[in-house]
């Protein structure tokens, strides 16, 4: 009889996943390829999380630490699963460091990969020191100082191009990635509270800052941080002899063209999927979607499942997801998978 | 309304007059120029659908208005009039009235695709482009374009011998574009072709200039071709015209 879960990915969902089923007293095995659990938000170097304003090392601190003094988490870093064979309540998996573990289901927590910036060439990043991600930007309000990477000077003026690698057919991703307006609303605040002389610019199709994010972080952030609202989505991003950037494009609703001088430009980059899953897809035989993302059982009844009884997913793993959403979802596969178990005893019994 | 772009508005609704009162106020003087308000007061829903039979235009309801095609435009680096944004806005709403405004300047797209690049939605904007100009021929809203009239001369050669002599086509589009023959762009290229084509080729090109040499076999080919061509365009005409309930595209 199987009294163990395996975990794969140490992010929000898996983290919250594993402090689910440790709690019901179940036994866990935590795997994460990389070198330190937190997922993206740590990987990454995010500053302070969208909604709670708590910055991400304290907030995912907390969950890692309540991982590692759970007694029942065995955790494996830098650790992937090379094989997965058996069935719904008898899974032996076989991870790269050559363990073996015998569990009766298996979460998926494996998260997804940032937009690389480069595919958008006309938009300078790659080409311009002083053309960076959100990522970037999130590093700099972490360390508590905005300055162009070129020189170091702090900006006048900053320009947030949203929907970079999101929404666009023309390079086969077709979604919207759900939080990067919420994030940059609330970068602009950011990059205002460190350097008040820095104006910044939004550059927008549409604001998608939904639910109670609205006026939470949109309209605060246009009404108390007087952050500029343009609707354009910018054509190309060009030097000018002074050294600083050009942003062309179309202001839509003056329509007329738009070559503004900016110090810096931030690329509101998207979601992924995680570059992994097609080997996942393979190790773990589960479905992907259209896009590439996990694909998931009919939500219904069969909350969290995959293509595979047995094997539940959660988090960005299954398409651009927040970070609270990606912890419930964590929860509700823990519930799942101890389910699962739980009916396995009865009927042995 | 303060008018701070006066050449964004239609002349006739511009009014001005020597002496106003307004509530009983002489408003004379500053204030004697007003700008009548105008109102969208309908949409022709069925525009949209009449614009996508058209060639290249099919994917003109996916736009949402980000505006890469106009900003990516060689045209309207030259002229900020010429929008298609816009026009792919007006031509989804219906809104006709306000795209014949500028029929003169929407076949001057040069077809170079840069907007169909960088489209996000994949909306064919230079296909669009393409259907506003037919359509806009075929209504009789601007004349029979030097375009349509080099086409219509190029295919008439296809299917007349199932293949195209250059100096023909040229010389018969002069003809009929009411040109001079011999314009000083085109005895450039000839001297230039003289000075850099073998002698052999340019005698083979003259020589067909007298005797017309057909492509082997063609036969009723042309003719077929000329048949199917004329009966695919009736029937996009006819999908066109045809009220919207009684067609399914
Ligand atoms: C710039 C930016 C800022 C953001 N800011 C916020 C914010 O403020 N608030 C918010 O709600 N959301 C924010 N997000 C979204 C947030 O990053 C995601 O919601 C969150 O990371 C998803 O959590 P996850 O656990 O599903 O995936 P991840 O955080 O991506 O974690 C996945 C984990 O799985 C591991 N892994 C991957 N593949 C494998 C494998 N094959 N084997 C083993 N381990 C593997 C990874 O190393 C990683 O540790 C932001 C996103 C971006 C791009
Ligand atoms: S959340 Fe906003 S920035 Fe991100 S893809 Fe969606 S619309 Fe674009
Ligand atoms: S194809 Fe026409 S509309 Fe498109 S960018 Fe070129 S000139 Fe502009
Ligand atoms: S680029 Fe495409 S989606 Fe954007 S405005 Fe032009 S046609 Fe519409």
């Amino acid at each position: 009889m199987q009294k163990t879960v395996l975990v794969v990915g140490a992010g929000p969902a898996g983290l919250s996943a594993a402090a689910g089923v440790a709690a019901s007293g179940l036994n866990v095995v935590l795997v994460e390829k990389a070198a330190r659990l937190g997922g993206t938000p740590i990987l990454s170097g995010y500053a302070k999380l969208v909604p709670s304003g708590e910055w991400a090392k304290d907030a995912m601190g907390r969950m890692v630490k309540r991982v590692e003094d759970a007694s029942n988490v065995k955790i494996h870093k830098e650790t992937k699963v090379t094989k997965l064979s058996g069935e719904a309540g008898h899974f032996t998996a076989t991870l790269s460091n050559g363990s073996t573990v015998e569990c009766g289901s298996v979460i998926l927590a494996t998260g997804f990969t940032h937009f690389d910036s480069i595919n958008k060439p006309e938009w300078g990043f790659g080409s311009y020191e002083d053309v960076v991600t959100t990522t970037q930007v999130e590093q700099m309000v972490a360390a508590g100082k905005i300055a162009c990477p070129s020189d170091g000077r702090v900006p006048e003026r900053v320009a947030i191009l949203l929907c970079v690698g999101s929404r666009d057919r023309q390079i086969g991703r077709e979604w919207c990635s759900k939080i990067c307006c919420t994030v940059s609303t609330n970068l602009a605040m950011e990059i205002k509270e460190l350097s008040p002389q820095t104006d910044v610019f939004i550059y927008y199709m549409d604001i998608r800052t939904f639910g109670l994010y609205e006026d939470r972080f949109y309209w605060k952030s246009q009404e108390e941080f007087k952050t500029k609202f343009v609707k354009a989505r910018i054509a190309e991003v060009t030097r000018s002899p002074d050294g600083r950037l050009l942003v062309k494009g179309e202001d839509t609703l003056v329509k007329r063209p738009i070559v503004i001088p900016m110090d810096m430009v931030v690329h509101a980059v998207g979601m992924d999927p995680n570059e992994d899953n097609p080997e996942i897809a393979r190790v773990f035989g589960v479905g992907l979607e259209k896009h590439g993302f996990v694909d998931r059982a009919e939500h219904y009844t069969n909350t969290c499942g995959t293509t595979r009884r047995g094997i539940y997913a959660v988090g960005a793993a299954l398409g651009p997801e927040t970070i609270d959403d990606s912890i419930s979802q964590g929860q509700a596969a823990a519930m799942r998978a101890v389910a699962d178990l739980n009916a396995l005893v009865q009927k042995t019994a | 309304m303060a008018i701070h772009e006066k050449s964004l508005i239609d002349s006739d609704r511009i009014k001005t007059s020597d002496n106003l009162v307004l509530d009983g106020v002489d408003v004379s003087g500053h204030w004697n120029t007003m700008i009548l308000p105008r109102y969208l007061s309908n949409y022709d829903t069925d525009f949209g659908r009449k614009i996508q039979t058209f060639t290249g235009a099919e994917n003109v309801h996916r736009c949402w208005q980000c505006g890469s095609c106009t900003n990516s435009c060689t045209v309207y680096a030259q002229n900020t009039d010429f929008n298609p944004r816009y026009w792919i806005y007006l031509t989804n709403l219906g809104l006709k009235d306000d795209l014949l405004k500028d029929k003169d300047i929407i076949w001057t797209c040069v077809s170079c695709n840069k907007c169909t690049n960088i489209c996000p939605k994949d909306v064919r904007p230079e296909g669009v482009m393409k259907a506003l100009a037919h359509w806009l021929e075929e209504e009789g809203h601007t004349p029979h374009t030097k375009s349509s009239i080099f086409d219509e001369e190029f295919t008439g050669q296809v299917y007349e011998t199932g293949r195209i002599e250059d100096s023909r086509v040229m010389i018969n589009f002069f003809r009929k574009t009411n040109q001079p023959l011999t314009p000083p762009w085109f005895i450039e290229l000839t001297k230039r072709m003289m000075k850099h084509l073998p002698v052999g080729f340019l005698m083979h090109m003259g020589l067909h200039l007298v005797f017309k040499p057909r492509t082997k076999s063609w036969g009723r080919t042309g003719q077929v071709l000329r048949e199917y061509v004329r009966e695919q365009k009736e029937a996009a005409h006819k999908a066109r015209t045809m009220p919207k309930e009684a067609v399914h595209v």
